[in-house]
């Protein structure tokens, strides 16, 4: 399979975690005013989540290369969810559980 | 300076930003199409569209130069590929004007990979013209041009750092996006884009100067050479050379086939060039390359793995494991810097990220230019723009939309100029060009919304026309290129649609756009009331 669409999608996933790790974000996103635990919680969450992508980006590309697409990644991650934030937030945030789904199946099919 | 670190570095980035702001627009949006060079040249080559790669192509090709240039002084076979499925033949005459010009590309002709017919592609500089627009402009004298682009680059990495510092709130919360509410969204945005990719803005800045550090700085390699640069490149990229003089004639080998089996069996590799010196002369040689898949720190030339054979039997005479690895620590990184830059080593789905890569930073060098207009008009406050302002409005339009719909045009009239067109690639140039000059001279008669409103409108409808006239004019349009399955030819199409969508939406976006107060004091007022009722 190919792993491409989960990695991308995992680090949306990520990104949206560590915005979520943020009160302002966190209250717009959830609706829902947050504990210091939650939101250390989500900046973990979203860490090892990027972590994961960084491991996706190395299974696919040569370490050299891995590591500066694992930095592209969070540019192409990103920009969606900050334009989306705005928006519509609670499927910015709806998008992060579904996406990484959708990824491993998308990668699946296109083999 | 009296200001403070943060104030001057402000003061840095606005000015440098919008003096050189038009060129690096330039210089982003062509160097992001040039990603796609090769793609873009096959689409403007219609006549090459039904090729399709063969095991045959090495005897066709042989066949072919045999016919038509027997003896000549030397031969270059290109074999097709994913990027380039006709083959491309190249070969310099034995003539002494042939001969005075080692640089001299001699002849060309392109091959159909399954029958072996003659192609006869439209004269036309494809995408070479739009990757050589990227770094040496066009009609100005090419050393002043690449010192031109340099010099941009180099503010270019001044505007980055002087950005940092003054935006460095922004890495705090890069989440923060503020629609609808004028210069606060402009700057949302270009915050946003510069912020996410900002290793991608450095790598391309950074390595831009790299590529040309020879121009730039010479001085190293004067003192340390007697023939400064010359002596620099002649040591780090040995040439080989041709033997001087041709041989008496002698027939080369029937067959070149077992010879292309050979050395891709013993590299693992498919053979990407032949090339034959003095063919049909009893001192031929025959080189074989293959297409090694380059690592990412190999050097840009000479890297790949190669047999040479004697021309007249076919005997192996020297292995070239090809090199790269053995390079210095120094070597290396420049290599590294350089690929990424011109991303050589990329797969389909990896040229694509480059290519996006490419998109956001023309995304933030437009925000940056639009948010100097919308700010310096939001402090108006309602009064009539200036000369200085007005100016810059219409130099912006000119270098965003209007850079867009001529290239736009250049991919029209590809189709459109006839193929019997004296010097026609210098006809669709032309039209780039003229195109170009038409919307500069609308922008600074029309700098304002209605203006830009007219140039989206006209950059949405050049963009649609352009598969619907390649439908039109070819038999390789988005159906058939679908139905082939060939994703390149596909794709084109596919995004100049998205292209034209993408205006269309700015255009659609535009129209609806109230003067910028109102709608702030209206988003206010909505979330206030969404924050009571939750």
């Amino acid at each position: 399979m190919t792993l491409l669409p989960l990695t991308w999608t995992l680090g949306y996933a990520g990104l949206t975690a560590l915005a979520l790790a943020m009160k302002r974000h966190h209250e717009a996103v959830l609706g829902a005013k947050a504990s210091e635990a939650r939101l250390r919680g989500f900046r973990v969450l979203g860490w090892a989540l990027l972590a994961a992508m960084t491991a996706g980006c190395l299974a696919i590309w040569p370490t050299a290369l891995a590591l500066w697409m694992a930095l592209g990644m969070v540019a192409f991650a990103g920009l969606p969810l900050v334009f989306l934030l705005p928006y519509r937030p609670r499927l910015a945030g709806g998008l992060a559980v579904g996406l990484p789904v959708v990824g491993l199946v998308v990668g699946w099919v296109l083999g | 300076m009296k200001a403070s670190l943060r104030q001057s570095m402000a003061w840095l980035h606005t000015w440098s930003g919008l003096l050189l702001g038009w060129l690096l627009v330039a210089i982003f949006i062509t160097g992001t199409s040039a990603y796609f060079r090769d793609e873009i040249s096959f689409w403007m080559a219609p006549e090459l569209h039904h090729s399709v790669a063969s095991e045959a192509a090495p005897r066709l090709a042989w066949e072919q130069l045999n016919a038509t240039a027997p003896d000549a002084r030397d031969w270059l076979i290109a074999l097709p590929h994913e990027r380039h499925p006709a083959v491309e033949l190249r070969w310099r005459p034995d003539t002494p004007d042939a001969q005075e010009n080692r640089r001299r590309r001699g002849e060309r002709a392109e091959l159909d990979a399954t029958t072996g017919e003659l192609l006869e592609p439209r004269a036309s500089r494809g995408g070479g013209f739009l990757y050589r627009f990227h770094f040496e402009l066009y009609g100005v004298p090419r050393i002043w041009a690449r010192w031109l682009v340099c010099v941009a680059t180099m503010f270019m990495l001044v505007a980055i750092v002087s950005g940092v510092i003054t935006h460095k709130k922004i890495f705090k919360d890069f989440f923060t996006v503020r629609p609808g509410k004028g210069q606060r969204s402009w700057l949302d945005a270009h915050n946003a884009t510069a912020v996410l990719a900002l290793p991608f803005h450095f790598m391309i800045t950074y390595s831009g100067l790299l590529i040309f550090m020879v121009m730039l700085m010479p001085w190293g390699m004067n003192v340390a050479y007697e023939d400064g640069w010359r002596g620099f490149f002649n040591e780090v990229f040995p040439r080989e050379e041709q033997a001087a003089n041709a041989g008496a004639p002698a027939p080369l080998v029937d067959d070149i086939q077992p010879l292309v089996a050979r050395t891709e069996a013993a590299f693992g590799q498919p053979a990407r060039y032949i090339e034959v010196e003095w063919p049909n002369r009893d001192n031929a040689l025959i080189r074989i390359t293959t297409a090694k898949e380059a690592a990412i720190t190999d050097r840009r030339r000479g890297g790949n793995p190669s047999l040479s054979f004697e021309g007249t039997s076919g005997r192996l005479l020297k292995t070239d494991p090809g090199v790269g690895a053995d390079d210095g620590f120094a070597a290396r990184t420049y290599n590294l810097f350089v690929n990424l830059h011109l991303a050589r080593f990329a797969d389909p789905a990896t040229r694509w990220l480059f290519f996006l890569f490419g998109v956001v930073g023309s995304a933030m060098a437009c925000t940056g230019m639009l948010l100097w207009v919308s700010k310096r008009t939001q402090q108006l406050r309602g009064k009539t723009p200036g000369f200085n302002l007005r100016l810059v409005n219409g130099l912006n339009m000119a270098s965003i939309t209007g850079l867009l719909a001529a290239m736009a045009v250049y991919f029209a009239a590809n189709r459109l100029l006839p193929a019997a067109l004296e010097t026609r690639e210098s006809w669709e140039i032309r039209a780039f060009l003229l195109a170009w000059l038409a919307t500069l001279i609308h922008a600074l008669w029309r700098p304002h919304r209605r203006g830009w409103l007219e140039q989206l409108a006209a950059l949405a409808a050049l963009w649609l026309a352009v598969p619907v006239i390649n439908l039109a004019t070819t038999d390789s349009h988005l159906f058939s290129a679908i139905a082939w399955r060939h994703g390149a030819l596909a794709a084109f199409d596919l995004v100049c649609l998205g292209m034209a969508a993408g205006a269309g939406y700015a255009f659609w976006r535009v129209a609806g756009h109230k003067p910028a107060r109102k709608p702030a004091r209206a988003a206010r007022a909505r979330r206030a009331a969404a924050g009571e009722s939750s």
